[in-house]
């Protein structure tokens, strides 16, 4: 007779879960579940604890009669007292006598809570929570009061794991979007980025990033949390802001990293992270590079056969005590395109690594020069099946030829003038001019740059614009432009600029215009020293 | 272990010695010249600014080397400037006449040798 009535008010319950999976938030749905369920077993109580990102902690999510717990973000750890045994032993928990039993959480003393009954909330055999119910009279609850309460507790299961997944997802993606850079915009370098998600669609520890220093050099970082996650998640965002606020006060990359060691150390006691960082002469070629236990990048200069940088052997941040990073310095040939990456591209389950490695070099050494062709390539050819178990990122960069005639345009800040005078250094190199004229030359036109900014916009945005070409006697013309309301330069700092403008080429011509001023420098290439 | 490992700064008996390296420029100047400024100590009879390991150096850093000797003139201190011979910060301090502010030499020991550290 029981038993019928038992199956009956399941029943009901089942109804109320399935409509409310249509439709009500979850922490409504908990909420309506947990109503009925004092209903139908007659207790004062009922309360659902969910397991934590990092499977260590329960937290009270939902509760009846004892909504403080809840108020209160009451947190129990796994393996402790009534609802951590529970999940801990994955069995139901009778406790007849509270007095009796050591209980972590105080709200079911103070409330005068005396008999207890706990399920375990499962989801194909894990733990995702627990749900417990409570009375103020002794009672002895029954098997089929235990048996409805762990049905009842599995709909739940179903309905938080349905919802959780759902809303996981959703934040999975806006977290790993918020991840991803949007990688800067550099005048005659071409970068692409490349992420792929696990096939799990779980949100994965690796990432990239590449950002202009203050001295127009690019900083370019790839990394690999261990883990996955959201907690793995909210690590990569916190190495990612450590790494970009070291790097911006001018560190060389094994300073960097060492500082990151000492973070993730303190942040996240046990976790590691493998991470290449590197700051990069675009232009010029100079290239300076530490690793923290991760693959080795790749160098493709144009037209030559690609190698993996010789890298000596380090451990992952967070690894060690003490650590110390070595910098390697090399200079690259112009146009040689870089390529950093983690292990997810390139392992394979059931093959050698270097399998892996061996196809991403021919993959690059066969491939489209054009980055954004060759980041899908690579793609295509080394995770051929779509996403793996592991997630995947890829950082690339490779300065563009200039041509005969050097255009481009920059933000009128004194931020884009060392960006600037890079660009028309390796411009001049390419036009065959001496190291001394690229020097002078540069030197020269970030000084016109400079006045540009500082006279020509006041506080309002503007652009600079540099134009550069050489003619057959092989006399350069720089030309530097800008769109504003020219003032006349103040201070002896700014007729400096001029002087050295003037003593550093063979012209310097300053033409005012009412859309803007421009000025233009000339030099005779390989002339003998002002 | 250095934030800004371009400035290092170094006592010889009574003379400051301040070392730059790399790129001098308008971007960085000014976080310089309060370390310049600073580098002074009130019993010091001398600065001397080491610039054999500098590569770039614009009109805004020219400015502060002109800054630096105007104010320790006027507390009768002497400014000696290391600059070794050619590359691009010579000709620069050369076209800007430095010499008429500061004492030029060739080595840090010529320098030290001159201002008595």
């Amino acid at each position: 007779m029981r038993s019928r009535v038992a199956a009956d008010r399941l029943r009901d319950l089942q109804q109320i879960t399935d409509a409310a999976l249509a439709y009500l938030p979850l922490e409504d749905l908990l909420n309506e579940l947990l109503t009925r369920i004092v209903e139908i077993l007659g207790v004062e109580t009922a309360a659902i604890l969910l397991l934590e990102d990092d499977e260590t902690t329960l937290a009270a999510r939902a509760a009846k009669g004892l909504e403080e717990e809840v108020e209160r973000g009451v947190r129990i750890p796994v393996g402790r007292g009534f609802a951590g045994r529970i999940a801990a032993t994955r069995q139901p928990v009778h406790i007849v006598n509270l007095d009796e039993f050591e209980v972590v959480n105080p709200l079911l003393r103070e409330r005068g809570l005396r008999s207890l009954l706990g399920v375990p909330l499962l989801v194909e055999g894990a733990v995702v929570g627990v749900m417990h119910v409570g009375t103020l009279e002794t009672r002895i609850f029954s098997d089929d009061d235990t048996e409805l309460l762990q049905r009842a507790g599995d709909r739940a299961a179903l309905a938080i794991f349905s919802r959780l997944t759902e809303r996981e997802r959703n934040l999975a993606d806006a977290l790993q979007r918020s991840l991803i850079p949007r990688l800067p915009e550099l005048p005659a370098v071409s970068l692409a980025g490349r992420y792929l998600p696990a096939a799990a669609a779980r949100l994965g520890g690796d990432w990239y990033d590449a950002f202009p220093l203050p001295d127009g050099r690019l900083g370019m970082a790839i990394g690999d949390v261990v883990g996955h996650g959201f907690h793995a998640a909210a690590i990569m965002g916190q190495l990612r802001s450590g790494l970009r606020a070291y790097a911006l006060d001018g560190m060389p990359p094994g300073q960097v990293l060492e500082r990151l060691s000492r973070l993730l150390r303190q942040l996240e006691p046990g976790r590691t992270a493998t991470l290449v960082y590197l700051v990069l002469d675009a232009h010029g070629g100079g290239l300076a590079v530490a690793s923290a236990g991760h693959p080795p990048p790749l160098v493709h200069p144009r037209g030559g056969e690609p190698r993996y940088l010789d890298m000596p052997g380090s451990v992952p941040l967070g690894a060690a005590r003490h650590v110390f990073y070595e910098d390697q310095r090399l200079e690259l040939e112009p146009g040689t395109a870089l390529v950093l990456y983690t292990d997810g591209l390139v392992e394979q389950a059931g093959e050698p690594l270097d399998a892996g490695l061996e196809r991403l070099s021919a993959t690059i050494r066969d491939g489209p020069v054009d980055l954004e062709h060759l980041g899908d390539a690579i793609i295509d050819n080394l995770l051929p099946g779509g996403p793996r178990d592991d997630d995947a990122a890829l950082l690339m960069v490779r300065a563009l030829p200039i041509g005969e005639e050097l255009t481009a345009e920059f933000p009128a800040e004194v931020e884009s003038i060392p960006v600037m005078r890079r660009l028309l250094g390796r411009w001049l190199a390419e036009a065959g001019a001496t190291p001394a004229d690229i020097d002078d030359l540069a030197l020269a036109s970030a000084e016109a740059a400079a006045n540009a900014i500082e006279h020509a916009y006041g506080l309002a945005a503007g652009i600079v614009e540099l134009r550069a070409s050489r003619s057959q006697e092989g006399v350069v013309k720089v030309a530097v432009r800008d769109f504003g309301n020219w003032r006349q330069p103040r201070g002896t700092n700014r007729g400096r600029g001029l002087m050295l403008m003037e003593g550093l080429t063979d012209g310097v011509e300053v033409i005012h215009r009412d859309e803007g001023t421009t000025v233009e420098l000339l030099r005779r290439l390989g002339r003998e020293a002002a | 272990m250095n934030a800004q490992p371009d400035l290092t700064i170094d006592y010889h008996g009574r003379v400051a010695v301040v070392s730059l390296a790399r790129e001098v420029d308008i971007v960085q100047a000014q976080a310089l010249r309060g370390r310049l400024l600073g580098a002074v100590r009130n019993e010091d009879l001398a600065l001397v600014v080491d610039l054999s390991e500098v590569t770039y150096l614009d009109s805004v850093g020219v400015s502060i080397l002109f800054e630096l000797a105007e104010r320790l003139d006027e507390r009768q201190l002497r400014l000696a400037v290391v600059l070794p011979e050619g590359g691009l910060v010579e000709r620069v301090l050369r076209i800007v006449n430095l010499g008429s502010v500061a004492a030029v030499h060739r080595s840090l020991a010529d320098a030290l040798a001159d201002v008595g550290g």
